[in-house]
């Protein structure tokens, strides 16, 4: 047996069986040395002797194995009963009146009365009863001692007192354990409570660094960018390296120092008030800053191109979003100013605009000589020039007016990029524009031996550039004749379908695969079909038609089959459908 | 052909300012069949300036983009100088932009051609001015 064995059997706070049973064992003990030692003077009865040391020897082991299978139910109870029993009969046999054994009978009776619950209250007192009866058994002749019988009855009676004074003491003992218990559950379940809570808050509080972390990195790494942040008077209190790179100032040169408003251009900043009818916004001393922060105020996202003034004087063309900063409860409490550096990007579109005055000039200054010395030479020598002569003037001529054609498309094309192509909106009669498209087409149609027919309704009035709607249906109808091979058909047609007039420009030629015909108003780009049967074009007439038919509002589609045909449709909206809209708003 | 006009007492006289020497000459030739008399040919817009004061030219033909100062400059200046009144004005232009046309005619130009331009129309366009200048004077 293990020494943490032994202290579990002996544990006194909460007494095991054993431990209940161990006086009890140790007085029947010390009554065996006695009998041993002066049998003559205490045994009175032999068998009843033997009996009770017989009892408590069950009693004892029963003890000893419900300990030992740390057995706690109601049969442990069967201990004490055994031990009235044997108690019993060692009075009987140490001589019933006369027995200093009798007081044992305590020692039961406090275990049972211990016990929560008045009923052992009575089973103690029933216990005694029978222990201090039980001489009957062996001399029935006590039942007429009144000394026998009055101690049989009137001891129990007081023993009964004593389990009750017992069994109260034991329960109020045991509300106190079970207050102290409940406390205890109680603190410990605090405690665990406090030891999660602190975990979480360890938790959330390694969370919000980690934010922090990503947040410094994210604000750190926006260089390109300048990110400031203001109160709602305009006083900065956050400034990004992306600021410092545009506007020459450092955060601590700024924050909780200098105003947003002192970087901006104090005229632009005074016309933007002027335009809002001076605001009061949020501060009628500076309506600069009310100007500036006006939409984001009212919740409008904003965003507009500015001036900044950085330091040195530096002026930057900037576009700024404009956003309010709010608080948990949603109330502004200040602004946030995102802004892109547009130097660059005002710089390149400068260069492109320069670029097309450039070429526009000195591209078509010595076309203009070519041609201008061509006509002359034609004026003047008509008639001493041979026929081949004529022939070759002529080439040279329609070649000098590809060159020009090509170069007009181009600057056309680098005028729509750059937002410079604007068509003015003077009624024009579309079918008088398509007409004439077909009639000047007819020439090289025929030559080309194709048939070209047109089915044009009258009256289809649109608005737009006459010049431009023409150079389209140019387009459009050269394309097919230069695509459609000999012996095939080009048909032209001009249809009035709802809001919109439809010029539609259909041919049966060689057609283009379903897979490029995305990319047919790319410029530049030509179709498979085009290379391989060496239709001259550079890839800028279906970009330049797209352009003027988006420009009036319209629409280009294409349907192609390859080997059968392809058709082109423009839809134009009807100028009398616009005008009539437009009155009717 | 060469539109010159017998009835003229004295032909109109035109300067001209291009800073291209082919176009000039182009422009001369033109001007010779309209019957009217060049009286300077330059190449840029300040030498232009001081032969228009000089002169005093009834017509000048100017072409938009020049060193010194524009064609536009010029027909401002000759706006806003009272001895200039009855000077006509033609500009030619190689931009294609539409906004140049338009300002052509807000500064006070008569004409306005786009390069490249055909000298038989020049030509054909300068005897309908000498005609026009004709009729009201």
């Amino acid at each position: 047996m293990t020494r943490s064995r032994v202290r579990s059997w002996l544990d006194f706070d909460s007494p095991t069986p054993f431990v209940k049973q161990l006086p009890t064992a140790i007085f029947f003990l010390l009554a065996a040395v006695t009998v041993v030692v002066a049998p003559e003077s205490f045994v009175a009865n032999e068998l009843a002797m033997a009996l009770g040391m017989g009892f408590v020897a069950i009693a004892t082991v029963l003890a000893g194995y419900f300990t030992w299978r740390s057995m706690m139910s109601g049969w442990v109870l069967v201990v004490p009963v055994i031990d009235f029993l044997a108690i019993g009969f060692l009075r009987v046999g140490t001589g019933t009146n006369n027995s200093a054994f009798a007081a044992l009978i305590i020692l039961p009776i406090v275990w049972l009365a211990a016990e929560q619950g008045r009923r052992f209250i009575v089973f103690s007192a029933l216990g005694a009863v029978v222990t201090l009866l039980l001489p009957i058994g062996f001399d029935w002749h006590l039942l007429f001692d009144p000394q026998f019988m009055v101690r049989g009855l009137v001891t129990p009676v007081v023993f009964a007192v004593a389990a009750a004074v017992i069994n109260e003491l034991a329960r109020q003992w045991q509300r106190r354990v079970d207050v102290a218990d409940e406390e205890a559950a109680e603190r410990a379940r605090l405690l665990q409570e406090s030891v999660e809570h602190a975990a979480r808050i360890a938790e959330s509080e390694a969370q919000l660094r980690e934010l922090e972390r990503m947040f410094r990195g994210l604000w750190g790494a926006v260089t390109e960018q300048s990110v400031i942040g203001t109160d709602r008077t305009g006083l900065i209190d956050a400034w990004n390296p992306g600021a410092t790179k545009m506007l020459g100032f450092t955060d601590a040169d700024t924050e909780g120092i200098r105003r947003i408003d002192e970087f901006h251009l104090a005229d632009e900043l005074e016309s933007r008030s002027r335009e809002l009818n001076f605001p009061p916004g949020e501060t009628v001393l500076n309506p600069g800053f009310s100007a500036l922060v006006e939409p984001a105020r009212l919740g409008n996202a904003d965003v507009r191109e500015w001036t900044y003034v950085g330091a040195d004087g530096r002026i930057l063309p900037v576009d700024i979003a404009v956003t309010a900063r709010r608080n948990e409860a949603g109330e502004t409490i200040g602004y946030l100013f995102v802004a892109n550096d547009l130097t660059k990007i005002k710089e390149i579109s400068r260069l492109k605009d320069e670029f097309v005055g450039l070429i526009s000039h000195e591209l078509r200054t010595p076309l203009s000589s070519i041609l201008g010395y061509l006509e002359l030479l034609r004026d003047e020598a008509e008639t001493t020039l041979t026929a081949s002569q004529l022939h070759y003037l002529s080439v040279a001529e329609r070649n000098a007016n590809r060159l020009l054609r090509l170069v007009g498309d181009l600057l056309f094309t680098a005028q729509v990029d750059s937002g410079m192509f604007h068509v003015d909106q003077t009624e024009q009669h579309l079918d008088a524009i398509v007409r004439s498209a077909v009639e000047s087409a007819r020439p090289v149609a025929s030559a080309a031996g194709i048939a070209l027919t047109a089915e044009i309704a009258d009256g289809a009035l649109i608005r737009g550039d006459a010049v431009r709607i023409g150079q389209a249906c140019d387009n459009l109808i050269s394309n097919a004749i230069k695509f459609t091979p000999k012996g095939g058909a080009v048909t032209v047609w001009l249809e009035v379908d709802g809001d919109d007039a439809v010029v539609s420009v259909s041919d049966t030629g060689m057609g283009i695969a379903s897979a490029e015909l995305d990319k047919l108003f790319s410029r530049f780009f030509r179709a498979s079909s085009a290379t391989r049967n060496a239709v001259p074009g550079v890839g800028l007439g279906l970009v330049i038609t797209k352009a003027i038919v988006t420009a009036h509002g319209g629409e280009l589609d294409v349907s192609s089959t390859e080997g059968v045909g392809t058709c082109f449709t423009m839809r134009f909206p009807l100028a009398s459908d616009e005008a009539s809209r437009m009155s009717s708003v | 052909m060469g539109g010159l006009n017998p009835r003229a007492q004295s032909p109109l006289r035109v300067v001209a300012a291009d800073d291209d020497d082919d176009i000039r000459a182009l422009v001369a030739i033109a001007v010779e069949r309209a019957g009217l008399n060049l009286v300077a040919s330059v190449a840029d817009g300040n030498a232009a300036w001081d032969v228009i004061q000089e002169t005093l030219p009834e017509l000048a033909i100017l072409d938009v983009s020049m060193p010194g100062k524009s064609g536009l400059d010029l027909c401002r200046l000759i706006r806003s100088d009272p001895r200039l009144s009855h000077t006509l004005i033609l500009l030619l232009s190689a931009s294609v932009t539409e906004w140049s046309q338009q300002s052509g005619f807000e500064v006070g130009a008569n004409e306005y051609l786009m390069k490249p331009f055909s000298p038989r129309d020049l030509a054909a366009r300068l005897s309908d001015i000498a005609a026009g200048a004709e009729n009201s004077s």
